[in-house]
């Protein structure tokens, strides 16, 4: 099984031409694309013959590099077999099952449609904001302790990251009371001003 | 307290007491994957100043647009939350192949990850354009918009493409970063494959707040 570079086996002229190619492959398959999304109708004479025209030379032109590098045995995509040497040294630690991620998963996909469902009943505004956000932190927590490993990690990485980010988060909260009160003296600006009974003519 | 730890790739040997010691990573993470996590928390940070500037604009209007119909706007939302969360569960398994060495496996994990990803932008694109097609501009709303809430304020363009468009613009860049990854798999360390791994679970993450406080919050509100 020939596992070569491309740089050994092509000339730099032939590896430009075979770029070239690839380089207009994908220019057809997007003018393919663009002709799909912009389309009024998709399904008309023209449109369809536009699109598979393009699509036609796309597969021509990625024939050219595919089957030159074939022909000359390179797979520059291949895997081989056995443990590679970018790995060779690596202290690899990876706890959880696929059970247990799966079960993370399911949680995570009954919880969001626990909050769909919420959304469609009618509950005080206070109330579905803790609730909703309660459950966004749940999803959060399980994604960051299961999927990125959190739970496995040392603890004192956890410290340095965590709390900085939720006291950052919960500053930004001061805000909040600003946005009430702007809302509130937007709806009184008259009565302050006829208030006042030397009041100026200029109004 | 031993500072005969390797130097190498290796977490330190078992000799070292403790590991601020010296001779071994802090936290027992590698300096990239580190890396990796302060961009998380900097970026989370960006996130929520956007998301909570958004609700401060909510909060101070009498009345916010809410053109988010159960069709297609929930449906659509909904279902690109599922392929999100189904797209980091194959992220996982793909780091789990690749901590097993079967890289073929993980390399088609990893696949099954890009495909998730891009079946989502697809479907946030549409519903763009739905927006945009009823005349939707980060600064003006749509004329039917400014009819069926005379009083809303014209913010809610610029809060919904900013929010949503740094998030798809995340999705992209997760995407092609785990193309660079998958393309390369044999010749990457686990840890790279980790490290993109991060990246997709926060794009997710990000996501987990951005579907409730901006979709979710239109239904009945």
């Amino acid at each position: 099984m020939a596992l070569g570079s491309v740089r050994d086996v092509f000339r730099k002229s032939d590896a430009f031409l075979l770029g070239v190619c690839v380089l207009l492959a994908g220019g057809f398959l997007f003018l393919a694309a663009k002709n799909a999304a912009d389309a009024g109708n998709f399904f008309t004479i023209d449109s369809l013959f536009f699109t598979t025209v393009c699509l036609l030379l796309a597969v021509t032109f990625i024939a050219v590099p595919a089957l030159t590098m074939r022909e000359r045995g390179i797979n520059p995509f291949a895997v081989p077999d056995g443990v590679p040497a970018a790995r060779a040294h690596e202290e690899v630690h990876f706890e959880g099952s696929t059970k247990l991620f799966l079960n993370i998963l399911g949680a995570l996909l009954v919880l969001t449609v626990v909050e769909v469902v919420l959304a469609y009943i009618e509950v005080p505004l206070t109330l579905m904001l803790i609730i909703l956000i309660g459950l966004s932190l749940i999803k959060a927590a399980l994604i960051m302790a299961y999927f990125m490993h959190l739970r496995f990690e040392r603890m004192s990485l956890v410290l340095t990251l965590v709390p900085a980010l939720v006291i950052c988060i919960c500053l930004l909260f001061i805000v909040f009371p600003d946005s009430f009160r702007t809302r509130q003296q937007r709806a009184t600006p008259t009565r302050a001003v006829q208030a006042e009974p030397g009041a100026e003519a200029s109004h | 307290m031993s500072t005969e730890a390797h130097a190498s790739h290796g977490h330190g040997t078992a000799a070292v007491a403790n590991e601020w010691d010296g001779g071994t990573f802090p936290y027992r993470v590698g300096h990239r994957k580190l890396g990796m996590w302060l961009f998380i928390v900097s970026d989370a940070m960006t996130f929520s100043a956007l998301l909570v500037g958004y609700s401060y604009a909510r909060a101070a209007s009498d009345q916010w647009p809410t053109p988010f119909p159960f069709y297609p706007s929930i449906i659509f939302s909904t279902t690109m939350t599922l392929f999100l969360l189904a797209s980091s569960f194959t992220m996982v398994m793909a780091v789990k192949a690749s901590a097993e060495n079967r890289l073929r496996a993980a390399r088609r994990w990893i696949f099954a990850t890009m495909l998730g990803g891009l079946t989502f932008l697809v479907l946030h694109l549409i519903e763009w354009e739905h927006l945009i097609h009823d005349g939707l501009r980060p600064f003006r709303l749509a004329d039917q918009m400014a009819k069926d809430w005379p009083q809303a304020p014209p913010l809610f363009g610029a809060s919904f493409f900013s929010i949503t468009g740094l998030h798809m613009f995340h999705v992209l860049t997760g995407v092609l970063y785990l193309g660079w990854i998958a393309l390369r798999i044999s010749k990457t360390r686990h840890e790279d494959v980790e490290i993109s791994g991060l990246y997709w679970h926060f794009v997710d993450l990000v996501w987990m707040f951005v579907f409730p406080l901006i979709y979710l919050m239109s239904v009945k509100y």
